[in-house]
């Protein structure tokens, strides 16, 4: 297995992990993946903020709320996959879910106004299309000032 | 980000919260950018696209403007 530079393995643990249990790893549970020192696991989170692949919990940086497309906490965008159940962060990443594990998947989601059921499918590597739109309510250029919100 | 079964339910939910009515993605676009973005996310090169490759990507898309514009500074 080639080396990698420290920021690397935690990245990589972090979206195995998460791939494999459906769940965002703290970083007491990356340290003992990559067996490094966890306050050396806590700086590569930061680190990983700054390059806009992870967001730490705003509280806590031992924890981490989003591994886009991978949510730390349960969301409105529910996905099933590879026979197991994840969260997405918001519609576009219902669908990054399955593009991230190359997996079919199922989303069953809701309209953001009346909270009728909808869902999103991947099936055979592609979108099942239906007439359903997505919003984006925040510009490109300000999608990182509050990712939550976005 | 929300989804809504139509551009109607859009309407009704920005008015609602008082919120401006921006750009509608269909799905077949919502897809291709879920690719783009992270098909590689769990292998060792990951990484978020860099602004010019966000914008190519939303050009090839036919989303254009400054709306899509990472660098814009129109909203600030």
């Amino acid at each position: 297995m080639p080396e990698h530079d420290l920021d690397t393995k935690v990245k990589l643990a972090i979206y195995e992990i998460t791939a494999d249990t459906g769940r965002i790893p703290d970083s007491s549970a990356v340290s003992q993946e990559i067996d490094i020192d966890e306050s050396e696991v806590v700086a590569a989170f930061g680190r990983l903020h700054t390059k806009r692949l992870v967001l730490p919990e705003p509280d806590d940086p031992s924890r981490i709320r989003m591994a886009p497309p991978f949510s730390g906490i349960a969301t409105a965008f529910p996905v099933e996959a590879n026979g197991r159940n994840y969260f997405a962060n918001c519609v576009w990443d219902a669908y990054g879910i399955a593009a991230a594990l190359h997996c079919d998947a199922v989303s069953r989601a809701s309209d953001g106004h009346t909270g009728e059921p909808l869902t999103l499918e991947v099936k055979n590597g592609q979108p099942v299309l239906k007439p359903y739109v997505a919003h984006f309510a925040v510009p490109a250029a300000h999608w990182w000032d509050n990712l939550i919100f976005t | 980000m929300l989804l809504f079964r139509s551009e109607e339910a859009v309407n009704l939910w920005c008015a609602a919260h008082d919120i401006p009515r921006r750009p509608l993605v269909n799905l077949t676009q919502l897809w291709q950018l879920a690719i783009h973005w992270y098909g590689n996310r769990l292998t060792v090169e990951s990484r978020r696209p860099a602004p010019d490759e966000m914008v190519s990507i939303f050009a090839s898309l036919g989303l254009t403007g400054p709306f899509w514009d990472p660098k814009s500074d129109q909203w600030r």
